[in-house]
């Protein structure tokens, strides 16, 4: 299991790393397509694409990587007031339910992907780019995410981690790095 | 059953969903495909994946990122500080002059970067001591930075604007133009309120010994003012239709993040990795709301949950105002529990419809709804400004905190009432920059 985990933390970090990447290279495209267009005053093709693929591969492939960081935003009221026996509970349904619906939407996804692939769809933009390479993100990252969920599972069903990160008293250990 | 039930059924599974504190992006996916899968069969999943991805599938969105990198660029550099220390250089006579400094740099940042939170802990790690060094009372130095965070979310650019604007399909520019003035109002109202407080409690000017020279007074500017031009740039290419949002942000995230580098001197790779590493964080939760809230919303479409809400509003034929009283107060109580995130990209498209059809304006409901989530950030349980006060001053009681923000709880709901009766406050910018919505 210990093999498990570390092998699923190092593909989570692995791919927040693409994700980020990805997300950094969405900016500097933006930036030539804005040059192209606005400076050299020309037609662009596949930066609109691109920039648009970039950043939903980034999502699904970074996606792992935040749960990982705890960085999925939550209503984390009850969790936060409630009594460690009441809250392991929350948190086994609360990551039940995630797992759930990542495994599904990573079948799922990838059955859409394999129909993208044998039927060659392409984007409708002039590029034409190949839809099944952007499309594989959401297989690859969900999957990853489900294994991600896997871990968390596991490690709250035999008390590795403490459920939802919660070790003190008060609201305080809640803080996020969320934005808005 | 009937798609009232149904709506009523889905809302109490949402919310007991939503309590278990899973991640609200797969609360709201978890929700929507059960849903699909229970009333309509398996068959149904058939759409979800394309309808997950097409959630994302929009060039408008790329301005979601890019936005946040331009704040996560000046929130790692020291640029709060200074503008900070600049403000306090300038108005460090006026009596009350460091909270109202305080008030400003606050309004100021939060156009920087768009973070409520970042904004409190950039401005409240300096600013709450010093205040407190100063003799203000402990409620004002930790309330008046629980609020000034909160104007990071009203005035543009503004993630919750993009993401009402996306929700709706509603012009972004022209909201970002809707948020400039209610933002001055709030602080206005917030900075009058404050030296009011101060004033009656017989508190006066500090600085009575001192004197700042002009060097000193000008010494801090040049740092900032580079940003301030940026964040002024994307908006001018943005309500002139020079460029798209995304465009304007991502020329904008570039020149932030070469600023920070070069002014501040980030030549270490570990704070670029900071910028990039918090942009794709933060960037990755919200866009993964947004999918799964566009799955979400399928499903309500599909199950013709929406349109039966609307026509069953309708049906009601109340009085606009009672309508839009209800519709804030629905507004707050979402905002004490569910990130703005989540509300907006739930409720707007369910509202939309519900608003336009009792005569009010799009544009001006996005910022009466972004004052609604502003509230949400400094009430319990889940007020994310409180907790990022508490940790600057833990020393200060939570309570202290608390009774120090109810008074600009109070002016937030007061602008929303100016803004009910003059809602030219809301609509005269983008309609006088902009021309008016043709209809």
């Amino acid at each position: 299991m210990e093999l498990f985990t570390r092998i699923v933390r190092w593909l989570s970090v692995t791919f927040g790393l693409i994700a980020a990447g990805l997300t950094a290279a969405g900016v500097v495209v933006v930036c030539q397509m804005v040059f192209v267009r606005y400076v050299l005053n020309q037609t662009t093709i596949w930066q609109t694409d691109f920039v648009t693929f970039s950043l939903v591969a980034a999502t699904f492939l970074g996606s792992p990587y935040v749960l990982l960081t705890k960085g999925h935003v939550n209503v984390d009221v009850l969790p936060i007031y409630a009594g460690p026996r009441a809250r392991w509970w929350l948190a086994f349904f609360a990551v039940s339910i995630s797992l759930a619906f990542v495994a599904v939407m990573a079948w799922l996804t990838f059955s859409f992907w394999l129909e993208a692939y044998e039927n060659n769809w392409r984007s409708d933009s002039m590029w034409r780019a190949r839809l099944w390479i952007p499309y594989m993100a959401m297989p690859v990252g969900l999957g990853i995410l489900t294994l991600q969920y896997i871990v968390d599972f596991l490690d709250l069903v035999t008390g590795r981690e403490p459920p939802f990160g919660i070790t003190g008293e008060g609201p305080a250990v809640s803080i996020k790095e969320t934005g808005i | 059953m009937s798609p009232a039930t149904q709506g009523i059924l889905v809302f109490i599974v949402t919310v007991a969903v939503f309590l278990t504190g899973a991640p609200v992006a797969f609360a709201l996916g978890a929700v929507g495909i059960a849903f699909l899968v229970i009333f309509q069969g398996p068959a149904a999943l058939h759409v979800a994946a394309e309808t997950l991805y097409s959630g994302l599938h929009d060039f408008t969105l790329v301005s979601i990122p890019m936005f946040i990198m331009m704040g996560a660029a000046i929130g790692s550099s020291p640029a709060g500080r200074d503008l900070y220390i600049a403000l306090d250089r300038w108005l460090y006579r006026v009596p009350g002059g460091l909270v109202v400094s305080n008030l400003g740099a606050c309004a100021i940042f939060a156009a920087l970067t768009g973070s409520s939170p970042a904004t409190c802990a950039a401005i409240g790690k300096m600013g709450i001591p010093e205040m407190r060094k100063r003799g203000y009372p402990d409620e004002v130095a930790t309330g008046s930075i629980c609020a000034g965070g909160t104007l990071g979310i009203l005035i543009p650019p503004s993630i919750t604007l993009i993401l009402y604007g996306i929700a709706t399909e509603t012009s972004i520019g022209r909201l970002f133009l809707a948020g400039v003035l209610p933002g001055l109002l709030l602080t206005a109202l917030f900075m009058g309120w404050t030296v009011f407080y101060i004033w009656k409690s017989g508190f006066r000017a500090y600085a009575e010994g001192f004197r700042y020279s002009w060097k000193e007074k000008f010494a801090s500017i040049p740092k900032v003012a580079p940003f301030l031009v940026i964040v002024i740039a994307v908006m001018y290419v943005l309500y002139g239709g020079i460029a798209t949002p995304s465009e304007a942000a991502g020329v904008g995230a570039a020149f932030c993040v070469l600023f920070a580098v070069l002014i501040y001197r980030m030549w270490n790779p570990m704070q670029w990795w900071d910028i990039l590493r918090s942009t794709t964080r933060e960037s990755v939760m919200i866009l993964m709301i947004i999918a799964t809230a566009v799955l979400f919303g399928y499903m309500l479409t599909s199950l013709y949950i929406t349109q039966t809400l609307a026509e069953a509003i309708a049906a009601l034929n109340v009085n606009k105002w009672v309508l839009m009283g209800l519709i804030n107060l629905f507004l707050l109580v979402c905002g004490c529990f569910i990130p703005p995130a989540g509300i907006i990209l739930m409720t707007a498209p369910i509202l939309l419809p519900i608003i336009t059809a009792a005569g009010f304006d799009p544009i001006w409901f996005g910022v009466i709804m972004t004052i609604n989530m502003e509230i949400g950030l400094i009430t319990p349980p889940v007020g994310l400004n409180l907790f990022v006060v508490n940790a600057i001053a833990p020393d200060v009681p939570t309570r202290t905190v608390l009774w120090g923000s109810v008074p600009y709880v109070g002016m937030m709901v007061l602008c929303i009432v100016i803004l009910c009766i003059f809602p030219e406050i809301v609509t005269w910018l983008p309609d006088y920059l902009m021309g008016p919505v043709v209809k």
